[in-house]
C-alpha cells in the first residue's frame, strides 16, 4: 500500500514540472534610432511599431516569468574610434500578451520585472530608449547589444 | 518509522525538482547612424525681372536668376526636400499669380546634368555628393493679369530638407 502510494505521489510531482522546449525568449526586432544628429539627443519611445527593439517570450498559463535587461551604456562606432552614449528610462519597456484582452504594461528596463502569466502564456516585451551624440560625435554607424535574460518559474 | 522517512526526503526533492526555475536569454542589436547636421551656405532669389500686363513670364531653373538653394550635409546621406511654395506674390492687396514650378538637384554648382523635379510640398528624395554638398535650382511662371497693377510683387519659397 506504501510504495503504491508513493509511486502515485511521484507521478504527481512529475507532471508538475515544465516541458522541456515550452518556454523561450526570443529577440525579433533591433532597437534602431536610424540617422541621429550631432549634439541632437534622439529617442525612440517603446511604442514605436518600427524603431523599437522587441522580444517575444513564451511561457505557460498561470506561471510567472522574471524579466531581467543587459543594457549597454555606450554604442561602439561600427568603423572605430567612437562611442555613442544610450540610456534608457524608466518608462522605456512595454510588455503585452497576445490576447486581445491584454493590456500593455509599461516597466522599468533598468530593473527586474516578474510577471503572471494570466491572459495568453506568451507576451512582446518591446524597448525604447534615446542617444546622446556629442557635437563632436564622429560621424558613421554604430551599434550596441540588448540582452534580456528570462527566469522561467 | 524508516518507511516514512524515506518517503519524507523523496517527496523533499521532488518539490525542488518540481519549483526549479529555468532561465533563457537572447539578444537584440541597438544601431544608430550619426550624421552631421543639413546647413544651408547660401541662397539666391527666384527674380523675374520687369513682366508686363497679360504676358505670362518663365524662369527656367537654368536661368541665371533662377531660385538656387546650396546646402551641406553628411556626405553622401540621403535627404527628402519639401516646398513650401506661395500662389501669388502680392504687392499690397495686389496678387500676381505664380505656378509651374520646376527643379533640379544638383552636386556641384551648375544646372548640367542636373537631376530634374517638380517642387512641392510631397517629399523629393535627393542626396548628398561624397563630398556632402547639394544644389538646388528652382525655376517658376508668373501669370500677371491684363489690368495687373505695376509695383513690386514679392513671395517666400520655404524648402525643408531631412535625411532618412
Amino acid at each position: 500500500m506504501r510504495p503504491c502510494l508513493l509511486l502515485q505521489l511521484l507521478l504527481l510531482i512529475a507532471t508538475a514540472t515544465p516541458a522541456a522546449g515550452q518556454s523561450t525568449v526570443t529577440g525579433i526586432r533591433d532597437l534602431n534610432f536610424g540617422v541621429v544628429i550631432r549634439g541632437v539627443q534622439t529617442s525612440v519611445p517603446p511604442s514605436d511599431p518600427i524603431r523599437s527593439g522587441r522580444f517575444y517570450v513564451r511561457h505557460i498559463l498561470n506561471r510567472q516569468v522574471q524579466l531581467r535587461f543587459t543594457l549597454p551604456t555606450t554604442l561602439a562606432r561600427v568603423a572605430g574610434g567612437g562611442n555613442l552614449p544610450i540610456s534608457f528610462a524608466a518608462t522605456d519597456a512595454i510588455a503585452q500578451g497576445t490576447a486581445g484582452s491584454s493590456v500593455p504594461v509599461t516597466f522599468n528596463p533598468n530593473n527586474t520585472q516578474t510577471f503572471t502569466l494570466v491572459s495568453s502564456a506568451d507576451f512582446y516585451v518591446n524597448l525604447g530608449g534615446r542617444v546622446s551624440p556629442a557635437a563632436g560625435q564622429a560621424t558613421g554607424a554604430y551599434r550596441g547589444t540588448v540582452t534580456l535574460t528570462c527566469t522561467f518559474f | 518509522m524508516r518507511i516514512a522517512i524515506r518517503v519524507s526526503a523523496v517527496l523533499a526533492a521532488l518539490f525542488s525538482l518540481a519549483t526549479a526555475a529555468e532561465a533563457q536569454s537572447a539578444n537584440i542589436q541597438a544601431l544608430a547612424t550619426v550624421y552631421q547636421p543639413i546647413s544651408f551656405t547660401s541662397t539666391r532669389n527666384l527674380d523675374f525681372g520687369n513682366v508686363f500686363p497679360g504676358v505670362a513670364k518663365t524662369i527656367g531653373i537654368a536661368a541665371a536668376t533662377s531660385g538656387q538653394f546650396q546646402m551641406g550635409g553628411q556626405a553622401s546621406g540621403n535627404v527628402n526636400l519639401t516646398f513650401t511654395l506661395p500662389t501669388n506674390l502680392v504687392f499690397g492687396a495686389n496678387n500676381l499669380p505664380i505656378g509651374t514650378w520646376t527643379g533640379c538637384t544638383s552636386p556641384t554648382n551648375t544646372t548640367a546634368g542636373c537631376t530634374a523635379f517638380t517642387p512641392s510640398g510631397s517629399a523629393t528624395g535627393s542626396a548628398f555628393s561624397a563630398l556632402g554638398a547639394l544644389w538646388v535650382f528652382v525655376g517658376a511662371t508668373v501669370n500677371p493679369g491684363a489690368a495687373q497693377a505695376a509695383g513690386n510683387y514679392t513671395g517666400t519659397v520655404t524648402l525643408t530638407a531631412a535625411y532618412f
